[in-house]
């Protein structure tokens, strides 16, 4: 048998150079890439949608619009090690500043519409189905017989609201069993940190592996809440609002040195100009989010319920503050798992 | 099989019991698991995962994936034949070293090969200055996704060729010479020809085993849709955005792909072995 | 080997030989080798000390126990399932053998993370067997060890049944059938005369899936749960202190599991070449 190996390697020269060049697509001046954090996929799906039907009927041209989903804080790390992001959308302000001290966001991103915020969520519980183990509020996460899921800090940023909500909760005096102040806030989390059984690295992998069947309650946004338990596959779940939590606002940034990179700056603004009208803000709203657009905000008012005690980063002196003491070296948290480290040993 | 086995000696009871027990592990380990995933596939329905699947970045990932093993066949194909007939067919010191190295990409986890690169081509890497002069992104884009790709299939052509160069030996080789060949054309004529089943063999593990890479192109281009993203990427994050019917049915695609390879795989080993 | 061992060194004149040799060398040196300087050049670069707090933290150590006793665990199960395989394929004749012998290989085809994404269907509490050990027996498989395990036997079922296999092939079953007739039952023929045929073989299949298991990460990133202490593995760990920005934490954690399992590859090649040699 005749075996024309040479023709194999010449058709394989020729595919990889077919795919190669079918691989370029678009240059990059109509092209944005967005890296945001793991909760707003299927919101971004749907506006993006959009966006690229308005701007061809707006400019006649195609775009394409890549996207990049991890947990807010390695993306945030990501773009510093040059991920070539043009707009991020973040979980923190913290992740925004990050990118700022590396000197790739050089305008003023806090003096955009809306001080830079692009949505607003809550901290709330996941819990199975009809609430077989009756989980209201805070003190229950404590009980012995329940399991907690919620991602890790150290790579989430919903992680990171989940944490000072749970602490500013009990340190204002609505965790039943802990006292107020300072110490019962740390004595709460501890209790908590224990319950939690699974740590995993954003809000959206966590949320799923609470749909798999694993814990009792999953500590998340509001609307991942929402979107999964409409969604999920899985097991069903519902969500429950505590009387007392935090309000999360999730920060947007133009990253000026890859935009400047690319020659996509008129595009780039226009798409975050987008986010914010009515039409984005509403796609948000659907997906479980609270916007910001005070069109969308009267629209779907009834849909958002404020609960009682609610309060923002500004309680512990915002985020300058709050991240060395909850999440530096030596801060409370990372102190506490060291401890229940010591502890399982 | 030229050993005659004395099956008439065998206590059946034995023999039919061992054959169970093995066809009843295969069954649970492989067969179940893809069954399972085929019946839920035929669950979620046509209608669906055509909408998910008929999206331009499944038809990009599919691309790269396809675009990168193609990339690591040429590459690995082309220089593992080389080493492979640098080691069998030249004597230097530190080659017993080298041929240790060679089994390398075997004992690092995906993750850490992705690691490694952004290492070296990532902010203050060894290799920075390149990725500048040069001006191709490595982190973050294909070029670095193609070197993951070739670190992990890098030993599959070699250890398959070297083998079968060795048996192949150099006396043909050495009468075309006496004959006038010129090295090229002896290489043409006669070693590739005395390789191909063995190569065609390690190029299939290559395919194989690139087609389903996934840590070392994760880590290093970071899994971005449309651009960085490669099919089993996609599987992954598909799962993430409960886009179930796309991850699955991405899923038993990648498993299509590895039945065909097996077959090929089956026919090259034979081959190899006449 | 015979006709290679005889190669004169290359002549200093023989300029293609050095030219073919120099770009051989070449591509292994940039694609292998400086990778992995790098890594090491990282992970010991605040010096030894570093290094090891890095190793000995709790979440560092606890992966790296949980990767050593799950993959152990595996290259044992997979020690005698494989051998079996391997015997039945070899000894037996019957109807579907081929297919068998075919599907043996199956597991290293197809991608670990599709492995992973079939294991949670299958095994997730509401599913088909997850569902079944769930109710009956109160088990949680998914996001836990077991699931570790378990993924670990599908990807590394061929090694052993693969360096196993081709002994049993050139084993002389006339000492067996010998033993046999003398009146020894199955099983101690089985140990007295084909495993000690077989135990090298087997040997390099054990160590080489305990080596390969030792970092696999596609098809446990998605069965595991990966939380730190209980149920994240070592190549997981790594994953993660890459994107938290830990690199000194990844760096050494890499270069222990690729010492262990370069050691361990090393070990198997030496074992071969050794059996080689003895035989011929």
């Amino acid at each position: 048998m005749k075996f024309k190996l040479r023709h194999i390697l010449t058709a394989a020269c020729a595919a990889v150079a077919a795919s190669a060049c079918a691989a370029q697509g678009v240059p990059e001046s109509r092209t944005l890439t967005l890296g945001a954090y793991t909760t707003p996929r299927e919101a971004f799906r749907e506006i993006h949608r959009d966006f690229k039907k308005l701007w061809r009927e707006r400019h006649g041209e195609a775009i394409e619009i890549r996207e990049s989903y991890l947990g807010s804080g390695a993306q945030s790390r990501a773009v510093v090690d040059g991920f070539p992001a043009d707009v991020v959308v973040l979980s923190l302000e913290p992740d925004v500043e990050r990118i700022v001290k590396a000197g790739l966001i050089t305008h003023p991103w806090r003096e955009a519409p809306q001080a830079g915020i692009l949505t607003r969520s809550l901290v709330a519980f996941a819990v199975r189905a009809g609430n077989p183990k009756g989980i209201r509020d805070w003190a229950d996460l404590a009980r012995p017989d329940v399991e907690v899921l919620s991602p890790n800090p150290r790579t989430s940023g919903g992680a990171m609201w989940n944490i000072l909500a749970a602490y500013g909760a009990a340190e204002r005096g609505h965790v039943a069993g802990f006292p107020a102040g300072s110490e019962g806030g740390a004595a709460y989390l501890a209790a908590l940190l224990k319950r939690v059984i699974a740590m995993d690295k954003g809000a959206r992998e966590s949320i799923l592996t609470f749909e798999k069947g694993l814990g009792d309650v999953a500590l998340s946004y509001e609307n991942e809440i929402k979107v999964g338990a409409a969604q999920s596959l899985g097991y069903p779940y519902d969500l429950v609002l505590p009387a007392s939590t935090i309000l999360i606002e999730n920060p947007v940034a133009l990253v000026d040195k890859n935009i400047e990179r690319h020659g996509n700056r008129a595009l780039a603004e226009a798409y975050r100009d987008y986010l914010f009208s009515p039409a984005a803000q509403r796609v948000f709203a659907k997906w479980g989010f609270r916007p910001v657009n005070p069109e969308a905000q009267r629209e779907t008012a009834k849909e958002f319920r404020d609960p009682p005690n609610l309060f923002t980063i500004a309680a512990f002196g915002g985020w300058a503050k709050a991240v060395p003491e909850f999440f530096g070296k030596g801060g409370l948290f990372m102190r506490l798992s060291e401890q229940e480290r010591t502890v399982q040993k | 099989m030229a050993k005659s086995h004395p099956e008439h000696r065998q206590n059946p009871w034995v023999k039919y019991g061992l054959i169970t027990a093995v066809a009843a592990y295969l069954l649970w380990l492989l067969g179940l698991p893809i069954f399972t995933l085929i019946r839920h596939t035929v669950e979620i329905g046509a209608g669906r995962i055509a909408e998910e699947l008929w999206q331009s970045e499944v038809a990009h990932a599919f691309a790269l994936t396809v675009l990168l093993s193609l990339g690591a066949v040429l590459f690995n194909g082309v220089f593992g034949t080389l080493v492979a007939y640098v080691m069998v067919r030249q004597r230097f010191r530190g080659r017993a070293l080298i041929n240790a190295i060679l089994d390398l990409p075997f004992a690092v986890s995906p993750v850490v090969v992705g690691y490694m690169l952004i290492l070296l081509f990532g902010k203050a890497g060894w290799l920075q200055g390149l990725a500048e002069w040069t001006g191709i992104s490595w982190v973050f884009a294909w070029p670095g996704m193609l070197v993951a790709t070739l670190f992990v299939t890098f030993p599959f052509v070699v250890r398959e060729v070297m083998p079968v160069l060795e048996e192949v030996g150099t006396e043909q080789e050495e009468a075309a010479r006496t004959l006038g060949a010129g090295g090229w054309k002896i290489f043409w004529r006669i070693t590739l020809p005395g390789i191909r089943w063995g190569l065609l063999y390690g190029v299939s593990l290559t395919l194989a085993r690139a087609l389903g890479e996934f840590g070392a192109v994760l880590v290093v281009g970071a899994g971005v849709s449309g651009s960085t993203e490669t099919a089993t990427i996609y599987v992954y994050r598909a799962m993430e955005e409960r886009m179930f019917g796309g991850a699955y049915a991405a899923s038993l695609i990648l498993i299509g792909f590895s039945f065909l390879l097996l077959l090929g795989m089956e026919w090259f080993k034979k081959r190899s072995n006449v | 080997m015979s006709t290679t061992a005889s190669l004169p060194t290359l002549r200093s004149w023989d300029v293609k030989g050095w030219g073919l040799r120099a770009v051989a060398l070449s591509y292994l040196a940039f694609l292998l080798l400086l990778p992995l300087a790098a890594l090491v050049q990282d992970g010991f670069r605040e010096g030894p000390g570093v290094f090891f707090a890095n190793i000995f933290r709790p979440t560092a150590w606890a992966a790296l126990k949980l990767t050593l006793w799950t993959s152990a665990l595996m290259a044992a199960v997979n020690g005698v399932i494989g051998t079996l395989t391997a015997y039945v394929l070899v000894r037996y004749r019957f109807f579907g053998k081929s297919l068998l012998n075919a599907v043996v290989d199956l597991p290293f085809a197809i991608p670990t993370l599709v492995t992973g994404v079939m294991l949670v269907i299958l095994y997730g509490p509401r599913d088909l067997l997850g569902g079944f050990f769930h109710q009956h027996f109160d088990w949680k498989i998914l996001f836990a060890p077991p699931a570790i395990v378990l993924a670990l036997l599908f990807v590394n079922y061929p090694i052993v049944v693969r360096s196993v296999q081709p002994v049993l092939e050139e084993l002389d079953f006339a000492e067996e059938e010998a033993a046999a007739t003398l009146g020894a039952s199955s099983w101690r023929t089985f140990w007295r005369v084909v495993f000690p045929a077989i135990r090298p073989a087997l040997l390099s299949g054990v160590l080489l899936s305990f080596a390969r298991a030792l970092g696999e990460f596609g098809s446990i990133v998605v069965v595991a749960g990966n939380l730190p202490l209980r149920s994240q593995t070592a190549a997981v760990y790594v994953w993660g202190e890459i994107e938290s920005e830990n690199r000194l934490g990844a760096s050494a954690m890499s270069i222990v599991l690729l010492a262990c399992s370069f050691t361990l590859v090393l070990f198997v090649d030496w074992l071969q070449r050794r059996k080689g040699r003895g035989r011929g």
